[in-house]
């Protein structure tokens, strides 16, 4: 049987800070429909992962590639295949929420952005707050509204860092649901998470970080 | 054996589970602590107080003496400027004393009066932003959670704004009318009236902070920064013979004026001081804190010399005050999207205009100095303040990584189409400035206009790169090799901090400085264009030659992998 060629390839990935490894030889294909957890505890380096893989930081030693093409996080092309809400996200103070997903939405070119832009905001439930400015948003609407970034624009591969942070119960099932269906539609996924429901739900394989072997278990 | 155990048999269990059965485990019961049944002794804050000093001087690890004897340089350094000021106005007061000119008479009333006014705005601009009256995160958690008085409490925090309020604009006009050449108790009045003026402003505010409402201090910060630019204005405007210069006689009547104002604001801040420590049992926590968390932010970004750092905390600050907007629908696709929401940006934020349009009264009061030599450079300084709110979308595109690599673009495309708009206004900047190139405010036909067309272009183009350098600052890394200095070892990037903008708008200006060809200028644009919208970005350069070895090694390493082992006979 024909493997799927992977829409992500980490090989030998390598990571440390100072004289702390944080990750060694760490290697991880995920293809199209697919979508990976990294568990873990505190610490144990997922967020790390994920910084690398989005190329925040750059890993010492290892190759990572997106669709075969090697990460750089200002390569446009990797832009735009790669949608991330890890902890770096930031939101220019003069936007309201619904110019933010109208401005991703208009410099990836979708068309009728307007109507994507308005689907986005009900489902992620900030049309109350649409007018707002992101300084006084909750933590839990800024959420939503990283998360929101990330749905409102084209993409192949998700990268999530613990989506379920500040999410409240509905959210938490809200999102679950979702990335069920970004799994199902042939989207890549790999997301660090802590909530077992959520991990439970949508992850194809699970990748428990931490531990020097990776205990790799099919979900 | 472990294999049995692991996978038991779907038949009988072994007899001896049988025989004891599992005994599920017993959990220890729990304790609960629960304060006891009395009434809670009065407790006083300066005790509280005395508690957090005992903690805090527990943890010092050196004495005040061994840091005064650590920071033997600044003490010096305070002593020899202290020294050169006293000497320079002495001397200024027996130089200027001779200058019995119109000009010199103007000056002498004006520019301190211009001080005072601008010491006011600030004082206001700082004591509505910060509190007055703070706490600090510690104090907010702690001290105002217990059963203390707050008035009593907060009386003390209202007397540093107002000591500070007292002392620093008192010295700065003090200082000003010294250099000016006034006579003695001339000083001493404005002094005071400065001093007194401050301090009753901080009462006002603390007074109003109370009350939760603003639109008094606004509007006399607003009164007294305009009145400030327009006295400095009537400065230039008399030195230029634009305007008939003042009477000697003038300062006479003003000191009068003056100390009626100084007695005035002793009155009224008195008043205002009353009623501020009357209301301050009223002052919600959330607003003491939030002004404590303002300023321990600030302060943390001073130590790194960060000023985009100090900006993007007060622009933060203000969004959080403003809440919400009417959204606007965006236009175009791809970069031009981008460059629509900096338009629009122009619509929301009208009041960026003001400082623009202080900015070009710049070149003109240059001019007018009689310093048209001089006129890219200054001007230019001024522009790239001015031009700093403008590149607010790209400062936050190039802040953190986040937001840039959610859009589908090249750096260098990003930061183009976020300097798109402000360099529109820049352009429109020069195109005003020209006459002030050209020497209509001065003596006139300082250049042709072909020339005042090319400086002014130049000047805008320095202003706009100067900014972009100023809002693409990256933090100082604490961790790159430093330099040793006398205060211990120092980031560069500390120092260059302190630079940046400036740096680019003295190399720009330098060939029409110092009267070389102007393209030399042209071509200098170009290089720092090209090198600040990221093309040569060091780091993505690393990045790729990086990426480019690791893959090469890779193949490398497949290919030997991979290798046909030679036939065998």
């Amino acid at each position: 049987m024909a493997r799927r060629t992977p829409v992500l390839k980490v090989t030998a990935l390598k990571k440390a800070f100072g004289p702390v490894v944080i990750i060694d030889g760490f290697n991880l294909d995920v293809a199209a429909g697919e979508a990976v957890a990294l568990t873990g505890r505190n610490g144990a380096g997922k967020s790390t992962v994920l910084r690398c893989l989005v190329g925040a930081d750059r890993p010492d030693s290892g190759t990572i590639q997106v669709e075969g093409l090697a990460v750089s996080e200002t390569n446009p092309q990797i832009r735009r295949d790669v949608a991330a809400v890890i902890d770096d996200l930031d939101f220019f103070p003069d936007l309201s929420v619904v110019e933010h997903l109208d401005l991703l939405a208009r410099a990836h070119g979708v068309p009728d952005p307007d109507h994507a832009v308005d689907e986005i905001l009900h489902e992620v439930q900030l049309v109350a707050q649409s007018g707002q400015l992101p300084p006084t948003l909750s933590s839990g609407e800024r959420r939503r509204l990283a998360l929101a970034t990330a749905f409102v624009r084209p993409r192949k591969l998700l990268i999530l860092d613990e989506p379920e942070q500040r999410l409240d119960v509905e959210g938490v099932a809200w999102l679950a649901e979702r990335l069920v269906a970004e799994r199902n539609r042939g989207l890549a996924i790999v997301m660090a998470s802590h909530e077992p429901e959520l991990v439970e739900k949508v992850a194809t394989r699970v990748i428990r970080l931490g531990d020097r072997a990776q205990v790799e278990a099919e979900a | 054996m472990a294999k049995k155990t692991r996978k038991p048999a779907g038949g009988q269990p072994p007899a001896a589970a049988a025989i004891a059965p599992a005994v599920p485990p017993v959990a220890a019961p729990r304790e609960f602590f629960f304060l006891p049944d009395a009434e809670p002794e009065p407790v006083e804050a300066e005790e509280l107080h005395e508690l957090m000093k005992l903690w805090r001087h527990g943890r010092a690890t050196r004495s005040l003496g061994q840091a005064i004897s650590d920071g033997y340089v600044t003490v010096f350094t305070i002593l020899m400027l202290g020294a050169m000021i006293i000497s320079a106005v002495l001397s200024a007061q027996q130089g200027m004393a001779d200058c019995t000119t119109g000009t010199c008479a103007s000056s002498r009333l004006l520019l301190p009066t211009a001080v005072l006014l601008g010491c006011w705005a600030i004082t206001l601009g700082l004591a509505r932003l910060f509190g007055p009256v703070l706490v600090s995160a510690a104090e907010g958690s702690w001290l105002l959670d217990a059963p203390v008085d707050r008035r009593r409490l907060l009386s003390r925090r209202l007397v540093v704004p107002l000591v500070s309020a007292f002392v620093l604009p008192g010295l700065a006009t003090g200082l000003v009318a010294g250099l000016t050449g006034m006579d003695w108790p001339a000083v001493g009045i404005w002094t005071l009236a400065a001093a007194a003026g401050s301090s009753a402003l901080v009462a006002l505010a603390a007074a109003q902070q109370a009350g939760e409402r603003t639109w008094l201090t606004t509007l006399l910060k607003n009164l007294a920064g305009a009145a400030a630019l327009a006295v400095i204005g009537l400065v230039v405007a008399v030195a230029a013979d634009k305007v008939p210069a003042i009477a000697l006689s003038g300062i006479d009547a003003a000191r009068w004026v003056f100390l009626g104002v100084a007695v005035a604001a002793l009155a009224s801040g008195s008043f205002w001081l009353v009623l501020a420590v009357r209301r301050l049992d009223q002052l919600r926590r959330a607003r003491l804190a939030s002004g404590g968390a303002l300023v321990s932010g600030m302060q943390g970004a001073m130590f790194a010399l960060d000023f985009g750092l100090i900006r993007d905390i007060l622009v933060e600050r203000r969004a959080a005050a403003i809440g919400h907007v009417r959204p606007t629908r965006g236009r175009g696709l791809g970069l031009s999207a981008l460059v629509w929401r900096d338009v629009e940006r122009l619509r929301r934020n009208p009041k960026m205009f003001i400082g623009l349009a202080v900015s070009l009264f710049v070149p003109y009061a240059v001019d007018a100095l009689r310093l048209s030599q001089l006129n890219p450079l200054i001007s230019g300084l001024a522009l790239v303040a001015a031009l700093v709110p403008f590149l607010g979308g790209l400062r936050v595109l190039s802040r953190t990584g986040g937001l840039a690599r959610g859009l589908p673009f090249k750096t260098s495309s990003l930061r183009t189409a976020s300097m798109a708009v402000p360099a529109g206004v820049a352009l429109l900047w020069a195109l005003a400035a020209v006459p002030a190139f050209v020497g209509v405010a001065g003596s006139g036909a300082d250049r042709s206009l072909s020339d005042a067309v090319i400086a002014a272009l130049v000047t805008g183009a320095a202003g706009l790169l100067g900014g972009v350098r100023w809002v693409t600052a990256k933090k100082v890394d604490f961790g790159a090799p430093m330099v040793a200095t006398q205060n211990g070892a120092v980031p560069p990037a500390l120092i260059f901090n302190l630079l940046r903008g400036i740096d680019m708008v003295a190399l720009i200006c330098a060939p029409l400085i110092l009267g070389w060809s102007a393209y030399l200028s042209a071509v200098l644009i170009v290089v720092a264009f090209v090198g600040l919208r990221g093309s040569f970005n060091a780091e993505d350069l690393r990045a790729e030659a990086a990426a480019a070895q690791r893959d090469l090694d890779s193949a490398k390493a497949e290919r030997t992998k991979t290798k046909i082992p030679p036939p065998r006979r």
